[in-house]
């Protein structure tokens, strides 16, 4: 349609603004690095798969994350299931590493949805009491005895490997890309998660079947992080306690920065790919600019305030 | 009796008023004006500017051009609360009450009475009393939370609240549509105390009957323009309606068919359920349309709502087609053929910033999947016909249904339900809100799904309806069925007279109590 370049809609806006920043971000780094040094390694394809491949732990624990958003929820055990998974993945080792870390998330994620759905404990809370126990779980799990920490190779041939001189990472990323894509846009499924996030009453009337939709949702989320629990491992060779802690505001910022509404019901996957995008690019360049850790968390949260002013209050509620 | 206004002593007067949308014409070049110790009646179809009218009026949207004139001085109102101050105070059609706050709370919650700088809330309460006890409803619990109120309750909250602003211009946004009978008189005996101490009142209402009996004076409105102004009893309801549609209508209702022996479709067996529903039993033949009738709040909506799965604990049996059924959710409900228009379009029916299509699809989309995939073409395709088959007037499918005016979001609510074609249609109170003409496709629609073969159970407010619709009408009161009416005995004496559970005598003569 003509009109739609004209006059975007309201779920592209935020994605335009987020991906001109990325690029305000690579431009004001590269004056940065050609003042300072006198190269733009910035700018360079390595450099940018590199920060693809960090961006693929964050990018998969986002999709979930923004699942269970969209139905106007929050998962906030998201460091602890991701680190979960790790820890019980590395040490059961072998063939079963793999799915056994998986399996973790998606027994996290049951119980997450179960709490929510059927046991009617706002997610907020329920996620971090979850997440409390899991840390609680591993911190007794590592105390008896000195379990096995290191990768299997499998795993990190999965997050640190290339194949045509781009990271198996990425190619996950993709994948799980392409899986919720279609799921949001193509099934029932998809349709019944934006209903419910819009408004669940209206969906339960209809004959939607609410709860199960949001332990799905809550599944997919668990899934998500100890996917990315299982490659950080496989990335870093070993599962440690907190490895987790890193990816809960970040993986909310690029969903929220990506345009989607944190109240759920409206947004695309593309903005949170762009959010990941956004958020890993702003601290590499932050670091490169040498900048201290105290001034990073500042321009950090400022730039997602930013952002999120530039998008527009939210409308005002039409009843 | 002079039909033209005498706008010297108008309390009120707008001249040459317009306001535009996003390019689209809402109100153009109005003039209006009304008075002192009057109730003024403002007509018109939803989306004929009655909205807009009252909005400016009220400061909350300010007009793109022309002047308003209050008690002959110059005025514009920048926000709802510079118009409070003038005097001007709006009850708006949607509830404005803090569903959280006490019914105190809510009464005082723009200027609440304060001691040391602190809310003094016995002082509230007392207000709170006073207020309530005007409007002759004081068995409202003042401390109550407005969300465990019932609809009609609430709505007295916010007259309330409204006659605590003390307003010299009232205006009544539909403020009526929610009330029970019972309140309904309440309501009117303020509203003539209101008139007779010299109050303007403005009052918009889709109820004739309410107009008719209320209003001292009435404008037509239609498309954005003032269309006529005349004193009571100049023109006729059929001439009022006229002008309001601008096109002829033959009948208001469709024609009942002869009675035929249709076979039963749902049998209920002394439902019950937690004392607000008592014992019922009732039948619905294929192709019959059947009444709820009674005053609000007896157990009509409860009754709905176990039909469809949505209340737990509920006894006694649910025959559909001579096979029980129980049906523990909507979903259930929906997989054997139940469907359900609920209370509340912007709440309950409607996922409002979701398209049109979305929202009509969201009920059937297992029909048109294939696995757990959506058929797009399927999709486009039954949308398409739900959309022509119900004549709903819309741009385009991907519009959000917000954008549509009342009326046609409730042609959305149902077309969303035939799209599973149901053998069973329960309908609460769908009219509520919408303009005559809508009304009548709705009844028109009804029955042409009678005469397909659907039972539907019919609650409504408005016992003219009632009458005009239903093959039969159960009155219900305090949780029961106290008698069904049919045929020549179904008149609104027999209605009235049942629903307060009073004695008629059988042919539907006298019953004054």
């Amino acid at each position: 349609m003509n009109s739609a370049s004209l006059s975007l809609s309201r779920d592209d806006r935020p994605i335009l603004i987020a991906a001109l920043f990325i690029l305000v971000i690579l431009a004001a780094g590269t004056v940065y690095t050609f003042a300072r040094f006198g190269s733009a390694p910035l700018l360079s394809p390595t450099y940018l798969l590199q920060q693809l491949q960090i961006g693929a732990f964050l990018g998969v624990v986002a999709a979930g994350m923004m699942i269970v958003i969209l139905i106007g929820q929050i998962d906030l055990s998201v460091p602890w299931t991701l680190a979960a998974a790790a820890m019980m993945a590395t040490s059961i080792g072998g063939p079963l590493a793999i799915p056994v870390g998986l399996a973790i998330g998606l027994l996290v994620g049951l119980v997450n949805g179960i709490g929510v759905a059927y046991l009617r404990v706002p997610s907020m809370i329920f996620t971090l009491g979850v997440n409390a126990v899991m840390r609680g779980l591993m911190v007794a799990h590592t105390g008896g005895y000195a379990p096995q920490t290191a990768a299997t190779d499998l795993m990190r041939t999965l997050a640190s490997d290339r194949t045509l001189g781009i990271p198996h990472a990425l190619f996950v990323w993709a994948a799980v890309s392409v899986l919720v894509v279609v799921m949001l846009q193509r099934t029932a499924l998809g349709r019944y998660i934006y209903a419910i996030g819009n408004k669940e009453a209206a969906a339960y009337l209809a004959g939607v079947d609410t709860r199960r939709v949001t332990v799905i949702c809550f599944v997919i989320c668990g899934g998500a992080a100890a996917l990315a629990g299982v490659l950080l491992a496989g990335y870093s060779t070993k599962a440690y306690q907190g490895m987790g802690d890193a990816y809960l505001l970040p993986a909310i910022a690029a969903v929220v920065i990506g345009g989607t509404n944190i109240l759920g019901g409206r947004g695309r996957y593309l903005g949170t790919l762009i959010g990941v995008v956004l958020i890993v690019l702003l601290n590499s360049v932050l670091s490169i600019m040498e900048m201290p850790e105290a001034g990073r968390q500042v321009i950090y949260g400022l730039v997602i305030i930013f952002m999120l002013l530039v998008y527009g209050r939210g409308e005002r509620v039409v009843s | 009796m002079p039909s033209v206004p005498p706008t010297q002593q108008a309390f009120l007067a707008l001249s040459g008023i317009s306001k535009r949308y996003a390019g689209v014409r809402a109100l153009e070049g109005v003039d209006f004006a009304c008075e002192r110790g009057k109730i003024h009646a403002v007509l018109g179809e939803n989306g004929a500017g009655k909205s807009t009218l009252i909005k400016i009026i009220a400061g909350v949207v300010q007009p793109d051009a022309g002047t308003m004139r209050l008690a002959g001085n110059e005025v514009s109102f920048a926000s709802p609360s510079a118009a409070n101050a003038a005097g001007v105070v709006c009850i708006f059609q949607e509830l404005s009450l803090m569903p959280d706050l006490s019914v105190a709370d809510n009464i005082s919650i723009a200027s609440p009475p304060r001691r040391f700088g602190l809310i003094d809330a016995r002082a509230q309460r007392r207000r709170a009393e006073a207020l309530l006890a005007e409007i002759g409803c004081e068995d409202v619990n003042p401390l109550m939370r407005a969300r465990d109120l019932p609809l009609s309750r609430r709505q007295i909250v916010e007259i309330a609240k409204a006659l605590g602003k003390k307003p010299q211009l009232l205006i009544l946004d539909e403020a009526t549509s929610a009330l029970t009978s019972a309140d309904v008189e309440k309501v009117y005996a303020m509203l003539a105390r209101l008139k007779s101490e010299g109050v303007a009142i403005l009052y918009i209402s889709h109820r004739m009957h309410e107009v008719e009996a209320l209003a001292d004076r009435a404008s037509v409105f239609r498309n954005g323009r003032h269309i006529e102004t005349f004193d009571k009893g100049m023109r006729s309801t059929a001439d009022i309606v006229q002008l309001m549609i601008g096109r002829d209508i033959a009948t208001q209702y469709p024609p009942k068919p002869a009675r035929k022996a249709g076979r039963p479709m749902l049998a209920l067996e002394n439902l019950s359920w937690e004392g607000r529903l008592d014992r019922i039993s009732l039948r619905i033949g294929a192709g019959q349309i059947v009444g709820l009738g009674g005053l609000d709040g007896q157990g009509q909506k409860s009754l709905l709502l176990a039909l469809f799965g949505v209340l737990r604990g509920v006894s006694g049996r649910v025959m559909v087609e001579d096979r029980e059924v129980r049906a523990g959710s909507p979903a259930a409900a929906k997989a054997v053929g139940i469907a359900l228009v609920p209370e509340d379009r912007k709440t309950e029916g409607l996922m409002l910033p979701m398209s049109i299509a979305d929202n009509l699809a969201i009920a059937s989309l297992g029909a048109i999947s294939t696995g757990p995939f959506v058929d797009s073409a399927k999709e486009d395709a039954a949308v398409k016909r739900a959309i022509a088959r119900l004549q709903i007037k819309i741009g385009a499918p991907t519009d959000p249904v917000s954008t549509l005016s009342g009326g046609n979001q409730q042609k959305v609510v149902l077309a969303k339900w035939l799209m599973t074609d149901p053998r069973i249609i329960l309908l609460n109170d769908p009219t509520r809100g919408i303009d005559v003409g809508t009304k009548q496709e709705l009844y028109r629609l009804m029955r042409e799904l009678a005469d397909q073969g659907a039972a539907i159970l019919f609650y409504s407010t408005d016992y003219d309806e009632l009458i005009g619709c239903c093959d039969r009408v159960a009155i219900m009161y305090d949780g029961r069925i106290v008698r069904e009416l049919e045929g020549s005995e179904l008149t609104e004496t027999n209605i009235i007279a049942s629903a307060l559970n009073i004695d008629a005598t059988a042919d539907g003569g006298v019953a004054h109590a």
